[in-house]
């Protein structure tokens, strides 16, 4: 259906935006603020709005805001799309982004840039929008690097630190790299396609090269956006930003558009099944990988940092083995916990006037008992314990990985037998896995922060965040409870009425089907017995490591029994220091020997310098003769009339 | 005039150029200003010395005359008499050198410098 409001969403938070940052240094604080607050919230209103009236017969507001630029056979419109999927994600960014805005201002209150920080805030809510309702690659594309300029300026908002300013020229560099990937899949579309919006993409045919050759350029950039590996070595270091962003930007929504990305091209993907396979292996690495260097971080951000890290991963399994119903719904979810994650542990730093190790906290269930109690539900919700959001969208990822059928289109032999089948098996032991790894270090976590004896200073006195930071706290732990209606298995949502929220029947026509079919229904009791097994077990060991009482020993007594283990997950697994030898020294070293030999010694050297050296050596020179003497000047005048007459009477 | 006609017109042309070449000499290397334009008037009568023997001697007999013809002599007196203002002008700048710089070494006077 065709509206004419809908460019209102993303174009509110702009307004915030541009009123923000141009007068925000000279308006009172109170009319900054409810301009930032009400831009959004309206925008979430309209969202409401919106996706109430979504319905049967209309799947879909359109709005075409105008012709942007015709080149060729390429015609470019911003157009606007709001349907279930993007709507959804319309309600997580402005909903989320509310709440983090209303944390915010008692955040970043006392910060003198506190103008500057809304500003960005709303520009990024601006700029996501336009990248989930964008209608066409292009647009998407702006939204994609709005968000990463407004990444990189919130990670480095603090610029005066150096690490911090650091930290945000490495995640625009690093995204560089992964955009770079999307342009060229972008143009491998249109070439392939003729036109750049999603409908007609996803109704064009596409031959199994052009899809696989797009699919792997697009999945480039959603690997540098949503950090996944080989790329994802510059959301850890994101966490220099204030923690508030690091819930909005770093958790809840900007590193999600990749996965949005993928699962708005569902069919491209679908119809390069090698890529999907390859998005799913990357998801599953990564998730563990993530899993695996959180163990044993000290940082309560770089914890939340790598889960995150973790968690996209395993919305990558969930799209790339064909259930993108199911890497969405986990999207939604982890919105809801890990922003209520992130937002506790800016709690809890502010508790303690900026003290992020883990080492010197413990204890604050006393201090902070609002923050604690949301804390640790947000940490069910994560660790996928029974009736939690967490735990039926990342179990029904897995389920889905265990019995795709993704991946069978490609070795479809005459014999109608499949090669990859163990692929989705492998895969779903390694989720498995990560799933225990996952609850703990999230429970390790808690039970530092909250539990035990406050290790902290005598001159540190820890307490509870007014309530402009407890209420959004509470929202998120409610709504990453009441989340579990998205995920509740096809059966149990309609003995309960409930099938109305239930997303894989919610989100049903949004996504190409895999070419394999549907996969099999598996036991949904036996899967969820192991998935509660697996993260009771994960638990039990943070417990029995990090129970009260014995606090940091946990750590020393991990170190003791894996030493080289726990120091690589220390260390991160040295991927810093590996792409540092890979890339960062040759190409140091070539540009400081360019530097020398090109820049120093030719160009300023030879060139500018030796110009000037040239000029002043034949002025030297010539200074020689001009010296004032007439007498001088006769004898070369003489000199040069003989050589004259010389020449043409005695030659000539 | 006997004692005239047994040089023949080369003598004097070397002796005006060894004329010339001492007083070119003398305006290049002697320091003392009057010196110089001594030497200048050396140089001068060195040329008016070419003048007349070509005149005395021409190269192209034209119109055959005893004498040789006038036109050499007309320029020498037209040198002599601007090398006459030259001298008493070279003699007054000399004198206001002198009178500003207590001087009249050549070597000082490098005010083209700039």
């Amino acid at each position: 259906m065709e509206v004419n409001w809908l460019h209102l969403v993303p174009l509110l938070p702009l307004a915030g935006a541009a009123l923000c940052g141009l007068a925000g240094k000279w308006l009172p604080k109170a009319w900054l603020y409810s301009a930032a607050l009400v831009s959004v919230l309206l925008s979430f209103c309209i969202g409401v709005f919106a996706f109430a009236h979504l319905g049967e017969g209309n799947f879909q507001f359109h709005e075409l805001a105008f012709s942007w630029f015709s080149v060729g056979t390429l015609h470019v419109d911003l157009g606007l799309t709001f349907d279930k999927l993007s709507g959804t994600l319309v309600l997580v960014i402005t909903g989320v982004g509310f709440l983090i805005h209303l944390y915010s201002v008692a955040y970043i209150d006392e910060d003198p840039g506190y103008w500057r920080y809304f500003a960005y805030l709303n520009l990024f809510v601006a700029a996501m929008l336009t990248l989930v309702l964008g209608d066409n690659l292009v647009a998407m594309f702006v939204g994609w690097e709005g968000v990463g300029l407004c990444s990189y300026l919130l990670i480095g908002f603090w610029f005066d630190d150096d690490a911090k300013a650091y930290a945000g020229r490495k995640a625009f560099v690093v995204n560089r790299i992964g955009d770079f990937g999307f342009l060229i899949g972008v143009f491998v579309l249109f070439t392939a396609t003729g036109s750049v919006n999603f409908a007609q993409i996803n109704a064009a045919p596409l031959t199994l090269g052009i899809a696989s050759a797009a699919a792997a350029l697009l999945f480039l950039g959603a690997c540098g956006k949503s950090a996944q590996l080989p790329l994802y070595i510059w959301l850890p270091d994101a966490m220099a930003g204030p923690t508030p962003v690091s819930a909005l930007i770093h958790a809840a929504t900007m590193v999600t558009a990749g996965v949005y990305m993928v699962a708005r091209l569902s069919h491209v993907y679908v119809s390069a099944p090698g890529v999907m396979a390859v998005v799913a292996v990357v998801g599953a690495l990564t998730a563990l990988w993530g899993a695996l260097i959180g163990t044993a971080q000290s940082d309560i951000k770089k914890v939340l940092a790598y889960s995150t890290v973790s968690q996209l991963g395993f919305m990558f399994i969930g799209v790339g083995v064909g259930a993108f119903f199911a890497g969405t719904m986990h999207l939604v979810t982890h919105a809801f916990f890990k922003a209520c994650l992130f937002l506790g542990a800016g709690a809890v730093i502010h508790g303690l006037h900026g003290e992020q190790d883990l080492a010197r906290m413990g204890g604050l269930r006393r201090y902070m008992p609002h923050t604690r109690a949301t804390f640790a539900i947000a940490t069910v919700a994560i660790t996928g314990v029974l009736p939690l959001s967490g735990f039926f969208s990342k179990d029904e990822i897995l389920a889905q990985a265990a019995h795709t059928k993704a991946f069978d289109f490609l070795t479809l032999t005459p014999q109608g037998t499949s090669h990859l089948t163990w692929l989705g098996p492998g895969i779903y032991v390694l989720g498995t896995l990560t799933a225990g790894i996952t609850s703990f270090y999230m429970w390790r976590c808690y039970l530092l922060t909250f539990e035990g004896e406050f290790r902290g200073g005598k001159d540190v006195h820890p307490h509870e965040s007014p309530w402009l930071m407890t209420a959004p706290l509470w929202i998120l732990a409610i709504l990453s409870v009441v989340a579990l209606v998205l995920g509740l298995p096809g059966h149990w949502a309609e003995a309960l009425h409930l099938e109305a929220f239930n997303w894989q029947h919610f989100s049903e026509g949004l996504f190409s089907p895999v070419r394999g079919g549907e996969p099999a229904e598996g036991n949904v009791l036996f899967g969820f017995g192991i998935a509660w097994a697996v993260a009771l077990a994960g638990g039990a060991l943070a417990w029995s490591l990090y129970q009260p009482g014995r606090e940091l020993t946990g750590d020393e007594r991990f170190a003791r029994t894996f030493p080289r283990m726990r120091r690589a997950f220390v260390d991160k697994l040295y991927v810093d220091e590996f792409y540092g030898w890979l890339f960062l020294r040759p190409l140091w070293n070539l540009a400081r020997g360019l530097w020398r030999v090109v820049d120093a010694t030719l160009i300023d050297g030879l060139f500018v310098n030796g110009t000037a050296q040239l000029v002043s050596g034949v002025g030297s020179l010539a200074r020689r003769f001009q010296n004032g003497n007439v007498q001088r000047y006769a004898a070369v005048t003489a000199l040069g009339v003989a050589g004259l007459v010389y020449v043409f009477l005695v030659r000539g | 005039m006997e004692f005239f006609h047994q040089y023949q017109p080369q003598h004097y042309l070397v002796l005006a150029a060894i004329l010339f070449a001492l007083g070119a000499a003398g305006v290049v290397l002697r320091r003392n200003a009057i010196i110089v334009l001594m030497s200048v008037e050396l140089m001068l009568n060195a040329v008016n010395l070419t003048f007349l023997t070509f005149s005395r001697f021409p190269l192209v007999q034209s119109a055959p005359m005893q004498g040789g013809i006038l036109q050499g002599h007309a320029a020498v007196f037209f040198v002599i008499a601007t090398a006459a203002a030259e001298a008493a002008v070279g003699l007054a700048i000399l004198i206001a050198v002198f009178r500003s710089r207590t001087s009249i070494n050549v070597d000082e006077f490098d005010s083209l410098k700039s």
